[in-house]
């Protein structure tokens, strides 16, 4: 242990924590994601992260790796402290902190042995041979300690994904061993993001019998419903600090919520399970008082991740996709717009049924998609602003047998005036407009097509503030026109801007339905967070 | 914490809805594009004219240079590498290689030239079989890569050398010839002072011109090519499209091959790697000029005559037989290179 001399107050039982951190500050260009955070972990337990996107928690694991340099602050790890602005990736892990990212780095068309090996090294002969025996020797001597049931010669992508982060735990504590069960400290980050259920119920197991041997663990989540089985300890981030740590026995569901929403000084009570009647019929904006004319209907769909959903949607209503990563999102939207194959379920657009075998079919039926990854699905960077605006109409500027490049040209003219598109020339490549202005060009180029339902995923990610008002405005206006649109978004306040009605999906099924008005931003992160049947009208009961 | 650098901090934000942009200098593109862009567009056909100028006042060649025989023989002789690189121009707009179009050439200069002097054929039935030849083949090359996802570098690769030996089994190594006479006459005769094939290519090559620039498929295969995933995801049938272009792809190449039939009074066995390697040049050199970052067919022209016109003023100032393969290399170098830095800086990085 070589305390280096800092004028920390040294605690009298120095040792008590196997991972303290203390006062971190971090700021990205003036913006605070940390701010004065602390942690201490206790040796052999495991102890959780909790927050929301952007609430510090991965930013505190990252300045404790040294992947970040944080800006002020001090870790100790088992006693020994250092300036948390000196940390780097080599000093975290010599001083036995280990960690396993969300993308856990294996590579999953070599077998077991040979992942393990390229963190450990190869046994070699005199020659730079690969001692194959000696490989699967040592691999399988890990797996056993580590009681994984694989073979060395398993390929790793062939693994079942609780497996494969099991893996890649025990590449991360190869070189620790068990006599010093408590010397390293394993940090997992987000490790069931993409996992579903029964995987990540299983992974939770796995690492519950590793702490129970004496293995400190740091679980960063935002599931708080499956670490409440397996946790020890629980901090909660909110905005860049600590909003409340403790036993996991002293921390409900709810009051984790409130900490994580921040609703913790208003309402102490029951925020999760809302006095608000439950309205039947949804009353949309556009078309209150009138009985909704239903659009578009879904029953018991199947495809990707999504696991059976009821969805309608009705003229001029805007209706809210919200759950985690993983929940099935996005699959309804690629579904919708016949990017996804059904697996089951059925779909009627405007009265008729809707079998899209592409997204072709989808778009001649008058649905439009605006994806979630701008770059890799829906812009054509090296094309100019004009050739982007207009590609999905592309034939009706062929007449007279040329491309009518005048009429296209004045088109993209007013639509990049009627979006505010911020562009010196309809010619230029779509690569020089900023993000939120690309943004623009593909929606508008959508909403040329007066399209009769919208899907948006993700509708302002990466896009500036000045262009998210900008698109509410626009959505909010070709709603009153009628257009039915479906939002999927991981940002609750755009929901809540956006949406009459939200649907929070879990595990690819629905688990509560919300009407916008009204709703209170905690209720609805309740509804997210949980995962729990928690408000107003509840479908899918057979949850495990 | 988004990491996205994309959002607009360097940007002064505007609050006029639809302002003019007149304010804003312009950086490049646009109507008072800059000196720097025009020159960018219009290099190669400038170095072109020098190139000319330069063989046409050198003594050891300014005697044949500019001479109507040589002009004709060079025009002539390029028409063949013109088709061959305009039918692989197409694939590669929609960003998949065709290295089959040299062997599909030759391929149907065989199939043409047999059908006359093995099967007795008219000429104008031989010149259809070698066309369907082409096609076929080109069908084959777009269902594997467009339906089955097979890399195009490869299996175009693998079509190349199936068909380089096709040719050799079925030619035992050997020319053939006794083509209809009418035919050779035809691939040897002029029009105006010019070989008619030329003629017989620039309404093809305007025809193809007309495809990609002036129609809703060339600029869905434009799409297709910036971005495949995005092209699927706004309605465009890529699978299609990517078919269709290796279809015509084959289709072109098995025309250059009918071409080179008539003009050869035959078809010798080959694989086809003389015509792919300056079609490949040409290709990529056209990508730097006119319409740069683009593949485009008047870059490709251009493209064409550049290689030919250096090469033919080389040899007639005496160089050796070497010079034409290494001009050749390293043009396709520098415009390989060249094209894909125009590309990157269009889009930003991101290409």
């Amino acid at each position: 242990m070589t305390s280096t001399p800092l004028d920390v107050p040294q605690r009298p039982a120095a040792t008590r924590w196997a991972l303290e951190a203390q006062d971190l500050d971090k700021s990205f260009g003036g913006t605070p994601a940390l701010r004065g955070a602390h942690l201490t972990v206790a040796p052999g337990l495991i102890h959780a992260l909790l927050g929301g996107n952007g609430s510090g928690k991965s930013t505190l694991i990252k300045c404790v790796a040294g992947v970040y340099t944080a800006d002020a602050g001090v870790v100790s790890v088992h006693g020994s402290a250092m300036p948390a602005a000196q940390i780097t990736p080599r000093a975290a892990r010599d001083a036995g902190l280990r960690f396993v990212h969300q993308d856990l780095g294996m590579f999953s068309s070599l077998t077991v042995a040979e992942n393990l090996a390229l963190s450990d090294g190869f046994p070699t002969t005199a020659w730079q041979g690969i001692r194959w025996r000696d490989l699967h020797d040592r691999a399988e001597a890990l797996l056993e300690r580590f009681d994984i049931r694989v073979r060395p010669t398993d390929t790793v992508g062939e693994l079942r994904p609780s497996q494969q982060t099991m893996v890649a735990i025990a590449r991360a504590l190869a070189d620790q061993r068990d006599r010093d069960a408590g010397g390293h400290i394993l940090i997992l980050d987000e490790p069931t993001a993409s996992l579903p259920e029964n995987e990540s119920a299983e992974l939770m197991r796995a690492l519950r019998s590793r702490a129970d041997a004496g293995q400190t663990i740091v679980l960063v989540s935002h599931r708080f419903r499956e670490i409440e089985a397996v946790a020890d300890d629980v901090t909660v981030f909110r905005d860049g600090r600590v909003a409340g740590t403790g036993p996991v026995g002293e921390m409900s569901s709810d009051r984790v919520v409130d900490l994580m929403t921040g609703s913790a000084a208003g309402i102490t009570g029951t925020p999760a399970a809302p006095t608000r009647p439950a309205p039947t019929a949804a009353p949309s904006r556009a078309t209150s008082g009138t009985p909704a004319e239903s659009v578009f209907t879904a029953r018991g769909l199947v495809a990707g991740s999504l696991a059976g959903l009821d969805l309608s949607v009705s003229r001029g209503e805007i209706v809210g996709l919200a759950g985690l990563a993983g929940s099935g999102r996005s699959s309804v939207l690629r579904a919708v717009f016949g990017d996804l194959p059904l697996k089951a379920g059925s779909m009627h657009l405007m009265g008729r049924p809707h079998q899209p075998a592409g997204p072709g079919d989808a778009v001649s039926a008058g649905v439009a998609f605006v994806p979630e990854n701008r770059v890799r699905d829906a812009a054509f960077l090296d094309m100019s602003v004009r050739e982007n605006a207009t590609m999905t109409r592309i034939g009706r500027y062929w007449r007279r047998l040329v491309m009518d490049l005048r009429t296209e040209r004045a088109e993209t003219r007013s639509l990049i005036e009627r979006h505010a598109i911020r562009t010196a020339g309809t010619e230029l490549p779509m690569a020089s407009l900023s993000g939120g202005n690309q943004q623009k060009v593909v929606l508008g180029r959508w909403l040329q097509q007066d399209p009769d339902l919208l899907l948006l995923d993700e509708p302002t990610q990466g896009v500036d503030v000045m262009s998210r008002r900008e698109i509410y405005a626009t959505l909010h206006e070709i709603a009153a026109e009628g257009c039915a649109m479906v939002v999927a978004s991981s940002d609750l306040d755009e929901l809540m801007e956006l949406c009459d009605r939200i649907v929070v999906l879990t595990d690819g099924r629905p688990t509560a339905e919300l009407h916008a008005r009204g709703l209170r931003r905690e209720e609805l992160a309740a509804a997210v967070l949980t995962g729990a049947p928690a408000a107003q009208e509840t479908k899918g009961t057979e949850k495990t | 914490m988004s990491t996205s650098t994309s959002t607009s901090v360097t940007r002064p934000s505007r609050p006029g809805r639809g302002e003019p942009t007149k304010d804003r200098p312009a950086r490049q593109g646009g109507r008072s594009a800059p000196l720097g862009h025009h020159l960018e567009r219009w290099a190669l056909p400038l170095l072109l004219v020098v190139i000319i100028v330069f063989f046409a006042l050198f003594p050891p060649s300014s005697g044949v240079f500019l001479s109507g025989a040589n002009i004709g023989v060079v025009l002539g002789n390029q028409a063949v590498v013109t088709l061959v690189a305009i039918g692989l121009m197409l694939p590669l707009v929609c960003g998949h290689f065709d290295f089959s179009v040299g062997s599909t050439a030759v391929f149907a200069s065989v199939v043409t030239a047999a059908g006359m002097a093995h099967f007795a054929l008219p000429w104008w039935v031989a010149c259809l079989a070698g066309v369907a030849a082409g096609a076929v083949i080109g069908a084959v090359n777009g269902i594997l890569v467009a339906r089955f996802g097979m890399n195009a570098f490869v299996s175009t690769l693998g079509m190349a050398t199936l068909l380089g030996g096709l040719i050799q089994w079925y030619t035992g190594g050997l020319a053939i010839i006794g083509v209809d006479p009418g035919f050779m006459a035809f691939g040897s005769g002029t029009w105006l002072g010019l070989p008619r094939v030329v003629f017989v290519v620039a309404v093809i090559v305007l025809g193809v011109w007309y495809l990609l620039t002036h129609t809703p498929y060339g600029r869905a295969l434009y799409a297709i090519g910036s971005n495949a995933r995005s092209a699927a995801l706004v309605g465009l049938p890529t699978t299609r499209h990517v078919l269709t272009a290796f279809m015509l792809s084959g289709i072109l190449a098995a025309m250059a091959g009918v071409l080179l039939a008539a003009r050869t009074g035959g078809a010798n066995a080959d694989n086809g790697t003389y015509l792919l390697f300056p079609a490949l040049t040409a290709v990529f050199l056209g990508a730097t000029a006119i319409l740069p970052g683009r593949f485009n067919v008047l870059g490709t022209i251009v493209g064409v005559l550049f290689v030919a016109v250096s090469v033919s003023g080389l040899t007639l100032s005496g160089a050796q037989n070497w010079v034409d393969q290494v001009f050749n290399g390293a043009a396709l170098l520098v415009a390989v290179g060249l094209s894909s830095y125009l590309r990157r800086r269009r889009t930003g990085g991101n290409g």
